[in-house]
């Protein structure tokens, strides 16, 4: 793009103040998860590991860790499943109904995650279902479903149709159809949907807050913890969190990116 | 099949896509064991006639019968045809020898006796050695033959072919022309061959059906419908017909006489009984095939025309000559092909030449 | 099946006909299961949720009857409509420092290459995988007494007594928002400029124009969709968002969010905060179908 030395420089500086702003307070919890930290107080002269032992001992936080695991498993499960089931119904035809039910889907992932948990809680309790990790699961599906949902689609429809046509016409059955012909190609997409969605649901706080009985997942045991004040092994689980997170992303990044090349030559299959 | 060897018979199939109408009341009978061509223009609706047979479609009205039972309801994986898809449809995924296997593979054809066909199979295509590629590896006129190869394993009643050469460059074509031609007496499968190539469809066809607007508008074998189209459609659709329009006048039943700009024709009636019985002054076309006519030779022949020569195009093996005839007060020109000549066209712009066919060379249809 | 009688059982043109003979059995099967969680998890809540809205409170206990008492309270009570109000304007000065801040970012990635590009893009984005609740934490005590920008701006001079402006009121909730949204900013921005067509500024530098005034009258313009993108992702997501404020706003920081949140537990009020989260989806729909109408109109290119 067109620019000066001086405009890239205020570019540049502009950056630079960027990652200052993005990068602070993620630096100086890390940075103090190696030193030793007595009081609140980061004694900057004295490198440790000991926030990392303490970690492993502390009870409430693996519990929480234990939850957070669960929850973001069962919701991807869930949510692939039913992404992946929706994703094929709005590719076999055009209705208006499919119309609909993907603005449905879209729903819990554009509106602010208050209006998703205030619903389910108020949902919950009107069924008289009690809130337990079983509703965290239910909300964390219904969030990271969209996720799920258009990343499939969005393969799904890139794939020629007369792909499946030709499946068909050699004799194929449905189910050999989606097992030989169409989940080969959409693996990748699967499972960097999967990933993906599983980062999120790790990390999500809000509707978590809204909708949890009195297990705890990890960002609830942290918010807790704040009222309270942090222990110096927080700063260690700080540091293996974004590190788990980054590496998870990459590996969603990985995942999906490497598309195999479908059949192009000449005209695409599409109908007269 | 049924006495008279049809295999599959198309019953009145209508077809609208909401307000459009696709396909209007056709009737079709392909026979066992037949090269059979649709031909017509994009939007005629053959393709949604072959998509109709293999399943991917269903007809607004009308029956579609294979052995004189009907199919309508049988779905897709069912019907005993096969399809070779315009973009050829290879499982990308897939080897070629997994690819050419998978009707076989899924039907639960133990492993060994899968590998047996297949081998034969990619053989008979002439792809020995690619076995183990893929589909992204191949050349088009490859991923063509494989193709090919996938829909004939299952030895289906009837093989769905959808425009497979339109993808190919020219020379290409030509020699796959013959290659399928070569296979299907080999194998003697019937083909259901869709195109918008006339060459094509002449060049491979038992039989032609030329299709337009969801019409059929004639069903003949390739030197029926060349020499003696129907219809003014079918007549311009084989390209560099001369189509002169008059009016009829009197005829008695194997002649009729048509005037024209350039005079009084005398054509040939062959087997249309709707042109012996029109009524004088209707408006028709005289068809006359540019091959047919020869220059100065007016003595002998039933027909003849002067004029002055436009344009001489020079177009390989075959020469075309534009001629400009005299008597017309709008610009009505002839095309006259003749083989080349080494030493170069004998006739040049600007001469006066005399054009000569008969009769039987003259058809005519009625606009 | 006898000839005509299987013609098009009712198949309309729009989806295919069963392909296989399972088909038949399965389709229904999917449409139920497809249909019917999103509907029972997504819109009987919502259903439930707006049902909520029209009931009330009276003595402890929830009445059933339908009333407009919820939104009307909102409307005439003298905290809520201008919390509201502070609220909206708070969010629009996030959005808008989030791209002033956000805008020379996207602007310098455009003009980076291959690897380069690819470098400053995933540290832009490792900001956001770090727990949430942690970040607003650490931004806390940055801004607080002791903070880090407290003593940054001491050994600058800028200050000599440690100011307690920037914590526990609207100015945090205003400068965490904005610390956290930046990089939802930087995206949609970097994307529609990047759709430029670099022949466009050629054009532009060809027929006599100065660098700032190709971006003026070329560059700008045409990465206005991808602005009004950025406005609205990030307002959507500051104004939903009710934890940080919690966090960092203090006695004095109340958001709408918070007010909604504090329905939910110390006020007991289930039907007022359901009314008053659905003003808020009301406001949030109405910002989202704005934002896609300004930058969805493609600037017309040549």
């Amino acid at each position: 793009m067109i620019g000066s030395r001086a405009t890239t420089a205020l570019l540049i500086a502009v950056t630079a103040i960027v990652f200052v702003i993005l990068y602070g307070p993620i630096v100086v919890p890390i940075a103090s998860s190696f030193f030793v930290v007595k009081h609140g107080a980061v004694s900057w002269d004295q490198p440790s590991l000991a926030a990392y032992g303490a970690l492993i001992g502390n009870e409430s936080v693996l519990e929480a860790l234990r939850n957070t695991m669960i929850v973001g498993l069962a919701a991807v499960a869930g949510a692939m499943v039913l992404g992946t089931l929706l994703a094929f119904h709005y590719n076999a035809g055009r209705s208006k109904a499919r119309e609909i039910l993907q603005f449905v889907v879209f729903l819990p992932f554009l509106m602010p995650p208050i209006i998703t948990g205030l619903s389910l809680l108020i949902f919950f309790r009107e069924i008289e279902f009690d809130r337990s990790l079983v509703t965290v699961i239910i909300g964390h599906t219904v969030f990271v479903l969209a996720l799920v949902y258009r990343t499939v689609l969005v393969r799904l429809q890139s794939l020629s149709r007369s792909l499946v046509e030709a499946s068909y016409d050699l004799g194929a059955s449905g189910f050999q159809t989606f097992r030989y012909v169409l989940l080969p190609n959409l693996s990748s997409a699967m499972s960097g949907a999967a990933v993906l969605a599983f980062a999120l649901s790790f990390d999500e706080t809000m509707i978590t807050i809204l909708v949890t009985g009195t297990d705890n997942t990890l960002p609830i045991r942290l918010w807790a913890m704040m009222r309270l004040g942090f222990s110096p092994d927080i700063n260690a689980l700080v540091a293996l969190i974004l590190l788990f997170t980054t590496a998870l992303c990459l590996l969603a990044a990985r995942l999906t990116l490497p598309i195999t090349r479908t059949e192009r030559s000449g005209t695409a299959g599409r109908r007269p | 099949m049924s006495t008279d060897g049809t295999l599959l018979e198309l019953k009145s199939i209508s077809k609208s896509f909401g307000a459009v109408e696709v396909l209007r009341r056709v009737n079709l009978a392909v026979r066992d064991g037949e090269f059979m061509t649709v031909l017509g223009p994009s939007g005629s609706g053959k393709t949604t006639i072959l998509r109709m047979i293999g399943g991917f479609a269903a007809p607004s009205s009308g029956d579609i019968l294979l052995d004189a039972r009907s199919i309508l309801g049988m779905p897709i994986n069912r019907r005993p045809f096969n399809t070779v898809f315009q973009d050829y449809a290879l499982f990308p995924h897939m080897t070629v020898a997994q690819n050419v296997g998978y009707g076989l593979t899924v039907r639960g054809v133990p492993r060994a006796e899968v590998r047996r066909q297949v081998a034969e199979a990619i053989e008979l295509v002439q792809l020995g050695e690619l076995a183990g590629r893929l589909p992204a590896q191949l050349s088009g006129g490859q991923r063509q033959r494989v193709a090919l190869a996938r829909a004939m394993i299952c030895q289906p009643r009837l093989i769905l072919l959808d425009e497979p050469l339109a993808a190919l460059d020219v020379e290409l074509r030509k020699q796959m022309r013959l290659f399928l031609k070569n296979i299907q007496r080999e194998i003697k499968t019937t083909f259901l061959f869709v195109t918008h190539d006339q060459e094509e469809a002449i060049a491979m066809a038992d039989r032609i059906c030329v299709i337009n607007y969801g019409r059929i508008l004639q069903l003949g074998t390739p030197h029926e419908v060349y020499y003696r189209p129907n219809s003014e459609f079918v007549a311009r659709f084989f390209g560099d017909n001369n189509l002169i329009e008059g009016r009829l006048v009197d005829g008695d039943g194997a002649k009729r006489r048509i005037e024209t700009p350039i005079g009084t024709l005398v054509c040939a009636i062959d087997g249309q009984p709707d042109v012996a019985s029109a009524e004088n002054g209707r408006r028709a076309f005289a068809v006359i095939r540019p091959e047919s006519v020869a220059f100065n030779r007016a003595n002998a022949a039933e027909n003849t025309a002067t004029g002055i020569i436009a344009a001489v195009s020079f177009g390989g093996a075959t020469t075309v000559t534009e001629v400009r005839i005299d008597g017309a007060d709008h610009a009505l020109g002839m095309r006259v092909m003749t083989p080349s000549r080494v030493e170069g066209a004998a006739l040049a712009p600007g001469e006066r030449v005399s054009l000569a066919w008969s009769a039987a060379e003259c058809r005519l249809v009625l606009a | 099946m006898s000839a005509g009688e299987g013609a098009a059982a009712g198949w309309s043109g729009d989806t295919l006909p069963p392909a296989t003979a399972e088909a038949r059995l399965w389709r229904p099967a999917i449409a139920v299961l497809a249909y019917g969680l999103p509907l029972a998890f997504i819109v009987v809540p919502l259903v439930a949720f707006l049902a909520y809205s029209f009931f009330s409170v009276e003595g402890g206990q929830m009445r059933f009857d339908l009333t407009l008492l919820n939104y009307r309270r909102f409307f005439t009570d003298e905290i809520f409509l201008p919390v509201f109000w502070r609220t909206g304007l708070l969010c629009l000065e996030v959005a808008a420092l989030a791209i002033g801040f956000g805008y020379p970012v996207a602007y310098l990635l455009t003009t980076l290459e291959g690897r380069k590009r690819y470098v400053l893009a995933i540290l832009l984005v490792i900001p956001l995988l770090m727990s949430y609740v942690i970040k607003i934490y650490a931004i806390r005590s940055i801004l607080g007494g002791n903070g880090f920008l407290n003593k940054a701006l001491l050994a600058i001079g800028l200050i000599d007594q440690p100011l307690t402006f920037f914590v526990f009121n609207l100015n945090a909730v205003l400068l965490a928002l904005t610390a956290l949204l930046i990089p939802f900013a930087i995206l949609p921005i970097f994307l529609s400029l990047e759709r430029i067509p670099r022949s466009l500024l050629d054009a532009s530098a060809d027929l006599g124009a100065s660098g700032a005034q190709t971006f003026a009258r070329v560059i700008l313009p045409l990465s206005l969709p991808g602005v009004v993108a950025a406005a609205t992702f990030v307002f959507v997501l500051a104004i939903g968002d009710f934890l940080t404020p919690q966090m960092v706003g203090g006695n004095s920081g109340f958001t709408f969010g918070r007010i909604i949140y504090s329905q939910f537990g110390t006020a007991f009020n289930w039907p007022f905060g359901a009314a008053l989260s659905v003003i808020l989806a009301a406001v949030v729909m109405a910002v989202i179908a704005f934002g896609a109408l300004f930058g969805g109109r493609r600037s017309k290119s040549p």
